[in-house]
């Protein structure tokens, strides 16, 4: 599925979300899957969560790891895609 | 059924039962409570004349939940029971032939999770030894050896806590590991290597060997202790050509899933319990020590295996 960069991420319904540590846990009440993010994937999460668009966490992220622009994106790009396929994320269009 | 006149204590929970079981006597404040009753057979046919059988039942196992929602659950040859859906209560009936012990390891371990799991409790499929007052836990899957590792620890001297079924209360900064029955369920020649004679057990089902062997008061604990690591067992297939004792602290999102898949009771599901182990979990990760351990599955290999907890946790 196509991620816009001018959309926003929200937490799915029913998924809990907890840094332990510096890595993070997620569980969908629905589907009953877990999975465990590693400090990077928990500072994705959380960053993403938090900004008003994926371009703002994109610029956010760019800004806090020494990465390639183009590595940056497409990893925001699959890891958005993961979330989306577990259920665990909704984006939305500014308009919405 | 006759009134729960004896009274005990496991897991931290209050039994109040109408026959006497083999545990110690309630002497502290419970965690919860549950009333333990006999009844005859026509109890259990009227209470599931209209259930319908999890499709995973067979002719040795047989669950379902009822209308009223308690739970039904029942093993060929041992008994079966019913759990009511506020988890106070177990009725239950003996098979004819089955020995006391036998019935009381399912009754007080598979049946009582359904009992602690509906009381809000989230039991951990493991078994936990006591070294320097403090407990220690291993778990890991049906035949991963979790008894056998205690069973050298209790050859060493120290003491068991729980075999099989362990219940945590946590607590703001610590966690709390209750004792299980004074017993261990292993192979006879586990038994003897570890424990010598095994004259006082018997056969935990009619389709296996393991024995249940009553352990003597000065080889257990009675009482919550701190814990104070979790140890993840690995599978033995992936264990079986290692030479070396390896122990690894797992990150948190691998300890943490890994207590997840450690729930002593699967059966039941639903959100309000995914929410509840989600936070219990999260709790232990961040309060316990998760580490993964891996060995050669030979018993002349485990004293060191018990070396290698004790230094590890001495690192702590």
């Amino acid at each position: 599925m196509h991620v816009s960069f001018s959309d926003c991420v929200r937490v799915a319904p029913d998924v809990l979300f907890r840094l332990v540590s510096d890595e993070g846990v997620l569980v969908n009440l629905n589907t009953e899957m877990y999975l465990g993010l590693n400090p990077v994937g928990a500072r994705m999460w959380h960053v993403l969560i938090e900004a008003s668009s994926i371009q703002a966490a994109y610029e956010q992220l760019l800004k806090e790891y020494e990465v390639e622009p183009s590595e940056l994106r497409r990893d925001l790009e699959d890891f958005i895609a993961q979330l989306r396929a577990h259920e665990l994320i909704e984006t939305r269009s500014d308009a919405a | 059924m006759d009134s729960a006149s004896h009274r005990y204590c496991v897991y931290g929970i209050e039994i109040a039962s109408d026959s006497p079981l083999a545990l110690p006597n309630y002497s502290h404040d419970a965690l919860g409570h549950v009333e333990c009753l006999q009844a005859p057979g026509p109890i259990f046919e009227k209470a599931i004349e209209n259930a319908v059988l999890d499709s995973l039942s067979d002719s040795w196992y047989r669950y379902a939940v009822i209308g009223d929602g308690s739970t039904y659950v029942a093993w060929d040859s041992i008994g079966e029971f019913l759990v009511t859906s506020d988890g106070r209560r177990i009725v239950c009936r003996r098979a004819d032939d089955c020995f006391t012990e036998s019935f009381q390891v399912y009754m007080l371990g598979q049946a009582l999770s359904f009992a602690l799991v509906q009381q809000r409790f989230e039991p951990l499929h493991a078994t936990s030894v006591v070294v320097n007052d403090r407990a220690v836990a291993f778990v890991g899957g049906n035949a991963f050896g979790k008894s056998t590792l205690a069973a050298c620890f209790l050859e060493a001297g120290d003491r068991l806590l729980t075999d099989d079924l362990l219940n945590l209360e946590e607590s703001r900064d610590a966690v709390r590991a209750y004792p299980g029955p004074p017993r261990i369920k292993l192979f006879p020649g586990i038994a003897r290597r570890f424990l010598g004679a095994v004259a006082d057990s018997v056969a935990m089902n009619p389709d296996t060997s393991k024995l249940i062997l009553p352990i003597d008061e000065r080889r257990t604990c009675c009482r919550p202790l701190p814990l104070d690591a979790i140890y993840v067992l690995a599978a033995p297939r992936d264990a079986c050509r290692l030479h070396d004792v390896t122990i690894e602290t797992l990150p948190p999102r691998q300890a943490f899933i890994a207590l997840v898949s450690a729930a002593f009771n699967r059966r039941v599901t639903g959100r309000q319990r995914i929410e509840r182990q989600f936070g219990m979990m999260t709790r232990v990760t961040e309060l316990v020590p998760v580490r993964k351990l891996v060995y050669p599955r030979t018993l002349d290999r485990l004293q060191e295996v018990r070396n290698a907890v004790l230094d590890d946790l001495d690192r702590d």
